[in-house]
């Protein structure tokens, strides 16, 4: 196998799993986030 | 406006760009030829230009906005800075990092203080430290530090032309630019030149994607900065 090739296959799988990640991060944040502002909106409605 | 869990999701452009980028890997993977003196790792060029390039808008949505912002003032343009500025980090870490695997088998390093890649890192840096300076923000500050945040944005873009000419204007090992060349316009073969035209545009519909998840998330972090001031 031409060695090229190892970081050929390295680049491109660091790549989507860097894509992957950065969406799932920012899927995450997004959940944390509604879920604080759910609470918040039912402390607000239970006063 | 506050978004809410029934906002709809960008799901339909995310289904778009995935079906892009597999027409794409095939063409990369299947269709252009292989180079004949770098050989396979040559086809990292597919996603190390255009991840350059949407760093490169990026970091220009970065200074509209920030222009705008210290302009007109406005929660929005400032959400569109510091999102597009964390998706521009994103893109430069991609070009760096491909960069540096294509870098070993061509040139037997990973790295060399070149005049493109240092100040490739530079920017990488600058915008890093940009968001840092957000994430460090205190609450209540947030217009205040949008602001610094703007100037910062604006200022930083400086290093783009510098890396887009620095191979022209220095001496360094970075290949010259061979796709927008106004000596031999293009010198890519047409394969090659398709190829890399068609990832640009993945690279861009990917950018949209994530962008539209980044702007949502912004929205929210303003809306709880909001419920918890009991605005």
């Amino acid at each position: 196998m031409e060695p090229g090739f190892i970081f050929l296959a390295i680049g491109y799988a660091l790549l989507f799993l860097a894509f992957l990640g950065y969406l799932a991060s920012i899927s995450a944040r997004q959940r944390r986030l509604e879920d604080r502002l759910e609470q918040l909106q039912g402390r607000a409605d239970s006063k | 406006m506050t978004p809410t869990r029934t906002e709809p999701a960008i799901s339909p452009l995310a289904a778009v760009s995935a079906a892009a980028m597999l027409i794409g890997l095939w063409a990369i993977f299947f269709w252009v030829p292989t180079e004949a003196f770098q050989g396979q790792v040559q086809r990292l060029f597919y996603i190390h230009v255009p991840s350059a390039w949407i760093a490169y808008l990026a970091y220009a949505v970065v200074l509209v906005a920030s222009i705008a912002f210290l302009a007109r003032g406005g929660e929005r343009w400032d959400q569109l800075a510091h999102s597009s500025a964390e998706v521009g980090v994103f893109f430069t870490g991609a070009a760096l990092v491909t960069g540096m695997l294509w870098a070993k088998p061509v040139w037997g390093t990973f790295w060399r203080w070149d005049p493109r890649l240092t100040l490739t890192f530079v920017l990488f840096l600058i915008y890093v430290a940009y968001l840092v300076f957000r994430a460090l923000a205190e609450p209540g500050e947030e217009s205040r530090s949008g602001r610094i945040a703007a100037v910062i944005g604006i200022v930083g873009f400086v290093a783009v032309p510098l890396i887009h000419f620095s191979v022209d204007w220095w001496v360094g090992q970075h290949p010259g630019r061979t796709v927008i060349n106004p000596q031999d316009n293009p010198q890519l073969p047409g394969e090659m030149l398709i190829t890399l035209l068609w990832m640009v545009f993945v690279f861009t519909l990917l950018y949209t994607v994530m962008m539209g998840m980044r702007m949502r998330l912004a929205r929210a972090q303003a809306a709880l900065i909001r419920s918890e001031a009991g605005v």
